[in-house]
């Protein structure tokens, strides 16, 4: 998918941060799992029942789909906001 | 000595209302939010990302209640997830600064609810995401779900999802919904109550119309195809009981697709301090039982919101104040409470009808299992199709404890929150026993997947509390 | 008039329906009848472990025929023989482990002490912190979600009559038979064995026992599936702690801390005071864990009575009725002592001893 899915409006000032080593910038404050969704980065990470591609689903904390590793803990990107310097990785 | 007279669990609309007002009648409040910052889903603070917009009405009446609960006196444990409670009560949670456990002797749960989800093959494809989901997205966030986005399920986020969507730029492929055109019809009656409500519903169908939005009732996902995510959408026709029946089945071309079926009550806090609860299919499934002040079975546990029986954001803070004025009495405060409750209630029944109705209009009737082919995935976290589980309910599986047992079907980290309802359909269908009969799913530590290095902070190994060593 | 059966057993677990199967395969009808759902007690929701190394000296040999028995299951309960460590962090842990491994090696369990570098070596990702250890290389784990859809297989196929969701509420004789009062009509037998694991007192109360059944809140969590951490079954010297971690990569941690509740409130629930030093030990044990999110805890009732011996044998003074229960390390043991049972329901010596429950020889009308 291309593009932005950012509605126009005025954001806060870009920060960068790393996805499976990828540098990304994202609005400060932004959760991870829109930032990752609004510039077309859906996949977080492989199922490893059946290898498909998975994301984010629900946005509230309940589906457990978009879970990310962040200095080697498991947590999910809809409720982890972005900041400079934010590393983050997919995990199976 | 507790902590509070009274702890919210849930900052949205019936959880801050409460809390507001037991302050006002000089109880010592503590709200516990996961969210940033209070509103909920429906008035969920806008993304700290988004620094201007012309804040639209629900965003308006979020920072309105947002600004009284701030100045209440009510301490609110935002970004604090409660993990575990305990009779009496004690709140278990992890928040950013670690653990924290609190008490009170009253406890009002304003858990909200979560998305029913019926799945199709392909929705765990990135990009297939909740109706929930995509309100979220649109109206905290800013983001919209997709370029060219199909909408389906049932209920009102339908069309609320669908008019967002347009709103913003978006395009909206096809707004595809289970419930036959007669079914909106039906739940009219209801919906005269609220015309306020009723021309807001009639303003999203309006966009809908201006910008030519095919609308197929009657008609479900077949199944979403894509290799890195959403490429098409095949659709087909339901009869009124929700059966997929023959009949053209054309395929859309979408980037993504927004999905849910009507709202769940979340129980889990309920069900873990063991409340009574009934089945009530027009409040959205099981509810905790509970008397006129909105008390379960347990003393001292009050539920408030749709987590009580769906009913919408609208209703909701009349349910926050009629606990609170409940928690108020059970104190043995002092003064016309009982009458202030009465007044409540009956505008809380009256407004309540409007969100029931459509939250019935939301909901499957029996049929709709048969939407589920034999090769969807069913639970997600566990990569259980429709065919193995329905290989263990042939085994004699007739639970959802069984079924996880036998398949591990819930066991997974959503624990059974996003898969439970389809499971327990799944069972329904193959015994033909009412929803009664085969029970809730049972409710267990931690309520959300918790970091064990988070609950178990730091420890000196000298002073755990080891028992003797049993027998030899 | 309802059919007469030649065996009711109540309780749906493990020892009921080993026993149900053995006296079905001797000729005997036989139904079972069990308030909720097969295995939905005890032997559903324990921790899975299969030890030798923390079970009790004079139950070894039972234990020992119990691993037989489970790896013959194999597949169908999720049999895996992976070895066992337990481990000692300090000098008191680490003597109360070489007197205890001692007593059971005796006892016939294969175990033998290794050097904390042996440990490291098998389980890289344990605790450096290993003063003293032992290995038992018969150790290992099942899956005990199985044990209501396997247990239905055999019985079925045995031909033994299933009645679920049913509670037995009062039991009296007449005409030479037991006859069960359940909500679903009444069940006839000339024999009765109470296999109600924590439920045992009450079942007993209605034959006119006062057995001094108490039941323990075990408790045992469960983390969300994660990378290769160790595969063995890991133990503390106190016993306070098994742990192991499934093909699928979740890790399952128990070691008997005590939730709340009883089989009389109907519910056990975890305690959130003892569920912390539970995740603790493990923690410490396994410090990679810190990576882990924990997804589930639960409870299960664990039946014993005061001696922590079985009650496997006839009904004190209450002809052709047999109890069974209270065994500790109960799901190990549970399929032989249950086969054990049946044999001796059948009028057959069983092929080692039982522990008759006339120890405790008080009926609730002495009383």
């Amino acid at each position: 998918m291309d593009g932005d899915l950012r509605i126009g409006s005025a954001w806060t000032r870009k920060v960068s941060f790393r996805f499976d080593g990828e540098m990304l910038t994202a609005s400060e404050g932004e959760t991870l799992a829109a930032a990752l969704y609004a510039q077309g980065r859906r996949t977080l990470r492989t199922s490893r029942d059946d290898d498909g591609p998975r994301g984010a689903f629900c946005f509230m904390g309940v589906c457990q789909e978009c879970v990310v590793s962040i200095d080697g803990r498991l947590t999910e990107a809809c409720r982890t906001p972005v900041h400079e310097g934010l590393v983050v990785e997919s995990v199976r | 000595m507790s902590d509070y007279d009274l702890i919210v669990l849930g900052a949205g609309p019936a959880g801050a209302t409460a809390a507001i007002k037991a302050r006002s009648l000089g109880l010592r409040v503590a709200v516990f939010d996961e969210a940033s910052a209070a509103g909920g889903q429906v008035y969920r603070a806008p993304s700290p990302a988004r620094t201007t917009t012309q804040p639209e009405a629900d965003q308006r009446k979020g920072d309105a209640l947002r600004a009284k609960l701030a100045t209440s006196g009510a301490v609110l444990y935002a970004n604090h997830r409660v993990w575990s409670l305990t009779s009496g009560f004690s709140v278990i949670a992890i928040g950013p600064d670690g653990p924290l456990t609190l008490e009170a002797p009253n406890l009002i749960v304003a858990a909200g609810a979560v998305e029913r989800h019926i799945p199709v093959t392909g929705w765990t494809l990135p990009g297939v995401i909740g109706l929930a989901g995509a309100t979220i997205l649109l109206k905290a966030h800013g983001v919209l779900p997709g370029r060219r986005v199909v909408v389906a399920g049932s209920g009102p986020l339908l069309l609320l999802v669908a008019s967002k969507i347009i709103a913003a730029g978006g395009e909206v492929a096809a707004v595809v919904d289970a419930a036959p055109r007669a079914g909106w019809l039906a739940g009219a009656g209801a919906m005269l109550a609220r015309p306020d409500l009723m021309a807001k519903g009639a303003g999203w169908l309006l966009t809908l119309l201006k910008a030519r939005v095919p609308i197929h009732s009657g008609a479900a996902i077949r199944r979403v195809d894509g290799t890195d995510g959403v490429e098409t959408v095949t659709i087909g026709p339901v009869d009124r009981n929700w059966r997929p029946v023959d009949g053209t089945e054309p395929t859309i071309a979408a980037d993504a697709v927004c999905l849910g079926f009507g709202l769940l009550p979340s129980t889990e806090v309920t069900r873990l301090l063991g409340a009574e609860h009934r089945y009530e299919p027009e409040l959205g499934g099981w509810v905790p039982a509970v008397d006129a002040a909105l008390q379960t079975s347990v003393p001292g546990l009050f539920v408030a919101g749709d987590g009580a029986g769906v009913r919408g954001a609208d209703t909701a803070p009349l349910s926050g104040e009629l606990a609170a004025l409940g928690v108020a009495r059970r104190l043995g405060h002092a003064g016309d409470l009982a009458s202030q409750a009465a007044t409540i209630a009956a505008d809380w029944r009256r407004s309540g009808r409007f969100g029931a109705a459509m939250s019935g209009l939301a909901m499957p009737p029996p049929g709709a299992a048969a939407m589920i082919d034999a090769g969807a995935t069913v639970c997600r976290c566990e990569g259980l199709s429709r065919a193995t589980l329905d290989s263990a309910i042939a085994a004699g599986a007739r639970t959802l404890a069984d079924l996880k047992a036998t398949t591990r079907c819930g066991m997974g980290p959503c624990g059974g929150r996003v898969c439970g309802e389809a499971a327990a359909m799944l069972i329904a269908a193959a015994t033909g026993w009412d929803r009664q009969t085969i029970g809730q799913p049972s409710a267990r530590p931690p309520l959300r997947p918790v970091p064990l290095a988070a609950i178990a902070a730091a420890f000196d190994y000298d002073e755990l509390p080891i028992p003797a060593p049993a027998p030899l | 008039m309802s059919a007469l059966y030649d065996l009711a057993v109540i309780g749906g677990g493990i020892m009921g329906s080993a026993a149900a199967c053995r006296a079905a395969a001797g000729g005997m009808r036989t139904i079972v009848i069990e308030q909720q759902t097969l295995g939905s007690g005890a032997s559903g929701v324990n921790a899975g472990t299969l030890s030798l190394q923390i079970k009790r000296v004079k139950l070894m040999p039972y234990a020992i025929k119990g691993h037989e028995l489970w790896e013959q299951a194999g597949e169908h309960v999720g049999f895996h023989k992976t070895g066992g460590i337990t481990l000692a962090f300090n000098q008191r842990e680490a003597e109360l482990l070489h007197e205890r491994m001692a007593l059971k090696s005796e006892a016939g369990a294969p175990v033998e002490l290794i050097t904390p570098a042996r440990v490291a070596k098998l389980e890289p990702n344990l605790s450096r912190k290993v003063v003293a250890a032992s290995w038992c290389g018969e150790d290992g784990y099942a899956n005990a979600s199985l044990s209501g859809a396997y247990y239905r297989t055999l019985l079925e196929a045995a031909g033994v009559d299933i009645r679920e969701r049913t509670p037995v509420t009062a039991i009296d004789r007449s005409g030479g038979a037991f006859e069960l009062a359940t909500p679903a009509g009444p069940i006839r037998a000339t024999r009765l064995l109470l296999a109600c694991g924590a439920w045992l007192k009450g079942a007993g109360a209605m034959i006119g026992l006062d057995l001094p059944v108490r039941a323990r809140v075990n408790t045992v969590s469960v983390t969300e599936r994660g990378p290769a951490l160790v595969g063995t079954v890991i133990g503390h010297a106190t016993g306070l702690l098994t742990l192991k971690q499934k093909p699928n990569g979740s890790v399952l941690i128990g070691g008997g801390w005590q939730g709340t509740g009883s089989p009389e409130q109907g519910r056990g629930s975890v305690d959130p005071a003892t569920l912390l030093p539970n995740l603790r030990l493990a923690l410490f044990a396994v410090p990679g864990l810190d990576r882990f999110r924990v997804v589930r805890s639960w409870t299960g009732f664990e039946a014993n009575v005061p001696d922590f011996y079985p009650l496997a044998g006839a009904a004190p003074g209450v002809d052709n009725a047999f109890l069974l229960g209270c065994v500790r390390g109960g799901y190990t043991i549970g399929p032989y002592i249950g086969a054990l049972m049946g044999d001796l329901i059948l009028g057959r010596e069983p092929e080692l001893p039982l522990f008759d429950p006339g120890r405790f020889a008080s009926t609730a009308s002495e009383a």
